[in-house]
């Protein structure tokens, strides 16, 4: 943890109850987790402990059964769906396991698709993603569109795409899963320089060891709760 | 940039291109088909109530206002002068003419039957206000309105084993109820192109018949007005009836000629139907095409909306889709239907030869020998309208799942 001024995101007493079919089930029973501005902060734990509900609630993609959801001190269920919306445009940046770039839109367009939606000026926007598309390494590929793009090029198009509009938290869903290991290494070395040099903030939900391993919090989540919360020096 | 939805939805049009095509083309043929089929039914109804005009009381007529109903010679109107100067001073007028319609008995030396004769100035008339489908089939026309001469249906010249230049005689009831008689050497034949009235019409001078029947020379059974467009004519009798006498109505040629009016509506109506049965099936495709490509990209709308994207943003994404589809189909519809249609306007379809010569006729009215075609240019917009409304009309419920669509069930992360 490199900054801990204020929390950027504060989940508190958190449940989320699923039906399925006839049955509940307890994603989430009571997590705890403050993660403060310019974290780089990754959530550990075997399949069912949370992880992904812990993300789709931090992310306003979904509400807790009970508890609250806080970003940047704002109730996210006390929302309206458009509220939702605006939050997720402005304030949340994502990166999904399986980059999920728009398939008709090239890599520019992909990267600046947020900022686009903010009414950013097209002069502006050109400013901004540009130069982070030559920051990432994948300038000369803008036009290109997903499908001419390899894995961990699309990758870091959408980690350029989550960090534009400068969002407060960036969620990462097993962002180095689809790739080998050199591209994980250096999608990580990306993301560590961003958070390091630009003050991005990011949660990453993971079972990659390589992502624990360049994290400079881990927290273990087991049975929808905290089980250990490691802030390493 | 980022590409607006428009732009997107574009693009999103050809990730399926063997897809949006067999739209398209769907979209294409159905637009062709109502194009055509109304082009063809405005033309010929058209064509036949212009010659339903000519052989009766115009597009809009001024006559006593019992002659509809009881339409007896004793029913005139006088000053005809005046009011074909009064319906002459409207814009929409073409030509005003007096007639004197009615019926009569018709005798040769052979023999004698029932007829309907239409009385007229061949010097104030012209193919606009009085052609025949078939015209003059043997003799020579009028010269004058006083010339001592008749013409008669080629049926009923037959029936009556009349030769040209054999004296004909009519009889009438007169203005004052009383029978009366001219007579006429027979100048020539002619064909309406309706078999019915080719057996009984009879064309008169119209000074002859006002001496026969005791009517003043400024007096008639009717003003026949004709007009640039027949679908102006409510308009122009209602701009005529404020300025007309009291004894004088005006109607239109629909009222006169209701039989007729009730054809063509019955068979607006049914192309109407039809053209609404494509309207649906064309529909039904886009419905399809969308419907299932917004299935196929749940997950895609999902992540959208975890980038941002309202769900109203998604509703109009499929809409511009939806949109897109429409106004590419009424353009392509356009370039496949200009060519045919234009080659039909220059190139009309000769009926008669596909009925072995045999005339047709609806209501005592010719068919039109030359199915011409030519499209109202408010119905040829109107079909662009309902094209681009129906196929954005189809888009409206796969929009609508777009827009609802959960975000963690979408994207799978659960």
């Amino acid at each position: 943890m490199t900054v801990t001024s204020s929390p950027v995101l504060q989940l508190e007493q958190v449940t989320r109850t699923y039906r399925q079919g006839e049955v509940d089930v307890h994603a989430l029973r009571g997590l705890d987790l403050s993660v403060g501005s310019g974290e780089f902060t990754a959530m550990v734990g075997p399949s069912g402990s949370g992880k992904t509900t812990a993300l789709n609630l931090a992310g306003a993609l979904d509400v807790p059964t009970s508890g609250r959801v806080l970003l940047e001190g704002t109730d996210l269920a006390s929302l309206a769906a458009h509220q939702r919306s605006r939050i997720r445009r402005d304030r949340i940046g994502f990166i999904f396991q399986a980059y999920n770039l728009i398939p008709v839109m090239s890599a520019f367009e992909n990267a600046a698709s947020v900022l686009a939606l903010q009414g950013v000026s097209e002069a502006e926007q050109r400013d901004r993603v540009m130069p982070l598309l030559a920051e990432l390494g994948i300038e000369q590929l803008a036009h290109r569109r997903p499908d001419q793009l390899s894995g961990g090029q699309q990758q870091r198009v959408a980690i350029a795409r989550a960090i534009a509009a400068k969002p407060a938290i960036v969620l990462a869903d097993e962002p180095t899963a689809n790739v080998d290991s050199t591209t994980a290494e250096r999608l990580l070395d990306v993301m560590e320089r961003l958070n390091q040099h630009h003050g991005v903030t990011f949660l990453f939900s993971t079972h990659d060891d390589r992502v624990v391993a360049h994290a400079r919090r881990v927290v273990t989540l087991m049975d929808g709760r905290v089980h250990h919360d490691d802030v390493r020096a | 940039m980022g590409p607006r939805l428009a732009t997107m939805a574009w693009r999103n049009l050809w990730r399926n291109k063997r897809r949006t095509l067999l739209t398209l083309a769907s979209i294409t043929f159905g637009t062709f088909l109502s194009v055509m089929f109304t082009a063809m039914q405005d033309r010929n109804f058209a064509d036949m109530i212009d010659y339903a005009a000519r052989l009766g009381g115009g597009h809009v007529t001024l006559q006593h206002p019992e002659y509809q109903d009881t339409p007896t010679l004793t029913r005139s109107i006088d000053h005809v002068d005046q009011l074909i100067a009064l319906a002459q001073a409207d814009p929409g007028v073409t030509k005003a003419v007096a007639r004197v319609q009615g019926q009569a008995m018709v005798s040769t030396a052979a023999q004698s039957t029932g007829g309907f004769f239409l009385a007229f100035d061949p010097t104030a008339e012209d193919e606009d206000s009085l052609q025949l489908i078939q015209g003059l089939v043997a003799g020579r026309w009028f010269d004058g309105p006083d010339d001592k001469a008749v013409l008669l249906g080629r049926t009923l010249a037959d029936n009556l084993e009349a030769e040209l230049d054999d004296k004909v005689v009519y009889t009438v009831i007169d203005k004052h109820g009383e029978i009366a008689a001219g007579m006429g050497r027979l100048w020539g034949e002619v064909g309406t192109g309706a078999p019915s009235a080719d057996g009984s019409f009879v064309m008169l001078p119209i000074d002859r018949v006002r001496e026969s029947l005791g009517y003043g020379p400024t007096e008639a059974t009717e003003v026949a007005i004709f007009l640039r467009d027949a679908r102006k004519a409510p308009a122009v009798r209602d701009r005529l009836a404020g300025q007309l006498p009291a004894s004088v109505v005006a109607l239109t040629w629909d009222q006169v000629q209701p039989e007729l009016s009730g054809f063509i509506a019955m068979k607006v109506g049914g192309a109407r139907f039809m053209e609404l049965v494509i309207m649906v099936l064309v529909a039904a495709s886009i419905f399809n095409t969308l419907f299932v490509s917004v299935m196929e990209r749940m997950r895609e709308f999902g992540i959208l909306i975890a980038i941002g994207y309202s769900p109203g943003q998604l509703f109009r994404l499929i809409l511009w889709e939806s949109a897109w589809l429409g106004l590419v189909g009424v353009a392509l519809g356009a370039l496949l239907t200009s060519p045919v249609y234009l080659y039909l306007v220059a190139h009309p379809i000769d009926v008669g030869a596909m009925t072995a010569g045999e005339n047709m006729e609806v209501a005592g009215v010719g068919m039109p020998p030359l199915l011409r075609i030519g499209i109202f240019p408010e119905n040829l917009a109107l079909i662009g309208v309902f094209v681009v409304g129906a196929t954005v009309l189809a888009g409206l419920y796969p929009a609508w799942r777009a827009g609802r669509v959960e975000p963690v069930e979408a994207i799978n992360l659960v």
